[in-house]
């Protein structure tokens, strides 16, 4: 009996496309010529080397050259969900030639995943860029400063700062639609005909009429807090899920930040999410800590220096930078309201001593 | 390594959701396998991920119609092997083609850790000569069947031959790695005759 039969049911195995019928009649060949099984352990664990897995690092470069060349052709790709047609392009940028472009591109240290650009009111800016989608309105805070929106059909949207709302002039035709990024307290209008939806990047929140808030910063969790009336929430990722929240409850969603080997580990990729009670900071005043921040409060309850540090860059507007590691990992709980910059560390070193440093464009806390 | 249903959940998730966490997890997955096999065909690194990068962008252009994709590795590998192809037509100006047989095939599962395996040196040497002097086409259904894990008959599709073809490559290529492992047996069974 010729082996050629051997090697190609063998090779079926090993590679997992042998029928039932074939592992069996391979059974049989080896049982007949036992001698040619010498092999197979070593085949096997031959078969099962795998290759040297890509460096995380190498990937996570090669993927923001990616971005950056998909932003250059003027594909729309952000970290703004998108609510136009897929086809639609915002940007008509001439083709580059991108022979060397990738030499000029790893040159250029783009921050693409974290933070987000300012895009320019679309009739400020001829010339250059040529809309074809319908027109944006966008009301954005820089850190340090927060702002009160009515929309179009009445409803309220307190901007936290360092955020952005964005709808089009579609918005109360058939769908209320906004984007969030960063942090906004709504007070919405009851239109049961007309479903509000807040896209973040990682949540949908459907709303009928009612006041919530809602954090979505870049590289922070996702927290939506539900003060009166109903909303829902659909998480991007899981689609068959769909969360209700009741008043005084609290979603929180953990965005995945993957590595190449998280990434071929994982079979998941779904968020982690939890539902968490509302915090009280103050028993008698029913004032939540998670909407402190529109009476002008700014609310820390059990966090981390770290995390204070950075909700105190956003409200005051500077870059704070803390060089001492067990620093970082004290916690803190307090109440900021009118204070300012200066009186505010004063208070976070009554707590833990410090010493900071004012620079022209940041402050550095040493210990 | 890569799996066909892995990669059918991200493309779900890209495809209703405008997912761009799962996009670039897509990316991470595939992005080196798929880079190695451009390089085989263009022979050039920067070559290679401008046309991957042109692939994810295609994927991400056409989000919307990816459910319905069948065989998701089978459609990554025939865009790159498509989009390399027309490269090299267009750069070269003529209608030249670089058939499977040149393609410069590097399986790097084996070069990598061989002290996991339980083998003398030697027969690591020959193992690593016999994968060097199989057939150019032979090694590249090797590579893609037992590094980058395509199915046989997504191999066959890929490189339009027949699956009996592909069959038959795994089998030469398993035999003639075999036959350097036959230095390990000390004692050979009186009555047998091994045929090749």
């Amino acid at each position: 009996m010729s082996q050629e039969r051997f090697w190609t049911l063998l090779s079926k195995k090993l590679s997992g496309e042998a029928s039932d019928e074939e592992l069996e009649e391979l059974e049989r060949l080896i049982h007949q010529h036992p001698e040619w099984q010498y092999a197979i352990p070593n085949l096997e664990d031959l078969w099962n080397l795998q290759s040297p897995a890509a460096r995380a690092e190498d990937e996570e470069d090669a993927y923001m050259l990616h971005l950056h060349r998909m932003q250059e052709k003027g594909i729309p790709f952000g970290e703004e969900p998108v609510l136009y047609p897929a086809e639609a392009n915002f940007f008509h940028h001439k083709k580059r030639n991108n022979r060397k472009w990738w030499l000029a591109a790893a040159a250029i240290v783009i921050a693409i995943m974290a933070g987000f650009f300012l895009i320019q009111q679309p009739d400020k800016k001829a010339g250059s860029i040529d809309t074809v989608a319908t027109q944006l309105n966008e009301i954005s805070t820089k850190p340090g400063s927060k702002s009160k929106v009515q929309l179009p059909d009445g409803s309220i949207v307190w901007l936290n700062a360092g955020s952005k709302l964005t709808y089009d002039k579609q918005f109360g035709n058939a769908l209320r639609e906004v984007i969030l990024k960063g942090e906004g307290f709504f007070d919405v209008v009851k239109m049961p005909d007309k479903p509000f939806i807040i896209h973040t990047t990682a949540i949908d929140i459907k709303v009928l009429g009612t006041t919530f808030n809602v954090k979505a910063y870049p590289d922070e969790a996702t927290e939506t807090s539900l003060i009166k009336g109903r909303i829902e929430v659909f998480i991007k990722g899981r689609p068959m899920d769909k969360i209700i929240l009741s008043p005084n409850e609290k979603l929180v969603v953990k965005n995945t930040s993957l590595s190449a080997k998280e990434a071929n580990a994982s079979v998941s990729s779904e968020p982690d999410i939890a539902i968490n009670k509302l915090k009280y900071y103050n028993a008698e005043d029913s004032t939540m800590a998670e909407t402190g921040w529109i009476e002008n409060k700014l609310v820390f309850t059990d966090e981390s220096y770290e995390e204070v540090i950075v909700k105190m860059e956003r409200w005051y507007g500077v870059k704070i930078e803390i060089q001492n590691e067990q620093l970082k990992r004290k916690r803190f709980t307090g109440i900021f309201k009118n204070e300012n910059i200066d009186q505010a560390l004063e208070a976070l070193m009554i707590a833990i001593p410090f010493r900071y440093e004012k620079m022209s464009d940041k402050i550095i806390i040493h210990q | 390594m890569p799996e066909n249903g892995h990669i059918k959940q991200l493309l779900a998730e890209i495809a209703l959701h405008d997912s761009q966490v799962a996009y670039k997890q897509l990316f991470l997955l595939l992005h080196k396998p798929l880079c190695r096999f451009a390089w085989s065909i263009l022979k050039s690194n920067d070559d290679a991920q401008e046309v991957v990068s042109d692939v994810f962008i295609g994927i991400w252009e056409k989000r919307h119609r990816l459910t319905s994709i069948e065989s998701p590795l089978l459609y990554f590998y025939t865009s790159v092997k498509n989009h390399s192809l027309n490269r090299i037509a267009r750069e070269k100006k003529r209608q030249q083609t670089v058939a499977p047989e040149e393609w410069f095939v590097q399986l790097n599962s084996v070069y990598f850790d061989p002290e996991k395996l339980m083998m003398t040196d030697e027969i690591i040497r020959q193992v690593k000569q016999a994968i060097y002097d199989l057939p150019p086409r032979c090694r590249l259904v090797f590579k893609l069947v037992k590094e980058d894990g395509l199915k046989y008959r997504e191999v066959a599709e890929l490189l339009q031959l027949s699956a009996k073809t592909v069959e038959a490559q795994m089998a030469i290529a398993l035999r003639r790695i075999g036959k350097c492992m036959h230095l390990d047996i000390t004692t050979r069974h009186p009555n047998s005759s091994i045929k090749k």
